[in-house]
């Protein structure tokens, strides 16, 4: 297990001195990774506080490029940074922040050429894509690899996350066994403030199961509303004829 | 028998904006079979060719998937809340 140094021990000293969590889970953080696809308003904010955290290693991918919209919501960016590259300008914010960690960015999208090597170069996975297509691609890629996968998803004021757990949880694909004919991904209004709270809750999930501090959504799945503040959890189950992780 | 109906937000605009409805169902399919009726634009949605729910949509009685009970024929109480759940991938 390696070592934190005195530095790491001041810096984290607020989340150590959690009930439960500790010097080994902040150590746990240290020595792993995670992948974060697409880097907008849900995942820019995901890598930021995994960053925060003292997770040590991310990569972070994303194929576009800021435009003047994304610039209420998706905080690693720069106000002029529009026409750039969001994946170098999210690497740069983070290493800002955290200069200990350790971000290597790739400008693209997951993909089925390239899921294989990312999610085999890290310890767990939180894909925050507008498109199904592509979560289920890694989905699938984190079970053939027994990665955990963090899948949080948002409409308007309607956000929805579940912890995905090879082999113990349902999977994405039990979840979305087809893409919703009527799904829009930009149909839709997003506010910064409300999709930044599933980034964060997003990441919280992610270190939960990188430490084993606290309960996940193993198997379950939270469903809350910003407009009024409803939280719930719903039981959710493994689809006997799922391709994926077999039901 | 008064059981509340919880519309997700993609499908709201099917059914006048409303988030949630009271209906008088003694059954989960009662229950969505009322929904319809008052609001026809839900049908596509929710239903495929052969009248079945769509494979994606997920429906809750008590924090329960309908699917691990009795299907559409889940009894419902007085008070019991139908959460309509389809997945959401906005980031
Ligand atoms: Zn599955």
């Amino acid at each position: 297990m390696v070592e934190l140094t005195d530095w790491e021990l001041d810096k984290f000293k607020r989340q150590i001195q959690i009930a439960g969590f500790g010097e080994e889970a902040q150590r746990k953080l240290k020595a792993s990774s995670a992948l974060v696809t697409r880097l907008g308003g849900l995942g820019g904010p995901t890598a930021l506080w995994l960053a925060a955290a003292g997770v040590g290693r991310m990569i972070v991918a994303d194929g576009g490029d800021v435009t003047p919209s994304n610039l209420n919501r998706q905080i690693l960016m720069r106000g002029d940074g529009v026409g750039k590259p969001r994946a170098p300008q999210a690497a740069e914010t983070l290493k800002r922040f955290n200069p200990d960690l350790e971000v290597v960015a790739h400008s693209a999208n997951a993909s089925e050429s390239n899921a294989p090597e990312w999610v085999s170069q890290v310890d767990i996975v939180c894909d925050t894509s507008p498109d199904f297509r592509e979560r289920l691609i890694l989905n699938a890629e984190c079970w053939r690899q027994g990665k955990p996968l963090i899948d949080g998803g948002m409409n308007a004021m309607e956000a929805q996350l579940t912890a995905i757990v090879p082999p113990h949880t349902p999977c994405l694909q039990c979840l979305v066994p087809e893409v919703p004919d009527w799904w829009d991904p930009k149909g839709f209004g997003v506010m910064g403030a409300f999709s930044g709270s599933l980034g964060a809750l997003t990441a919280l999930e992610a270190i939960k199961v990188l430490t084993g501090y606290g309960q996940p959504l193993l198997g379950r799945l939270l469903v809350y509303d910003g407009e009024d503040m409803s939280f719930d959890t719903y039981d959710i189950h493994k689809r006997a004829d799922c391709p994926v992780c077999g039901g | 028998m008064g059981v509340y109906i919880k519309l997700p937000t993609p499908l709201r605009r099917h059914a006048e904006g409303a988030k949630s409805l009271e209906v008088s169902a003694g059954t989960v399919g009662d229950a969505l079979a009322a929904l319809c009726e008052r609001y026809p634009g839900l049908r596509d949605p929710l239903y495929d060719g052969e009248g079945k729910i769509k494979s994606f949509v997920r429906v809750f009685v008590g924090g329960k998937d309908v699917a691990e009970l009795d299907g559409t024929g889940t009894p419902l109480s007085d008070g019991d809340q139908v959460s309509i759940v389809p997945p959401v991938a906005g980031a």
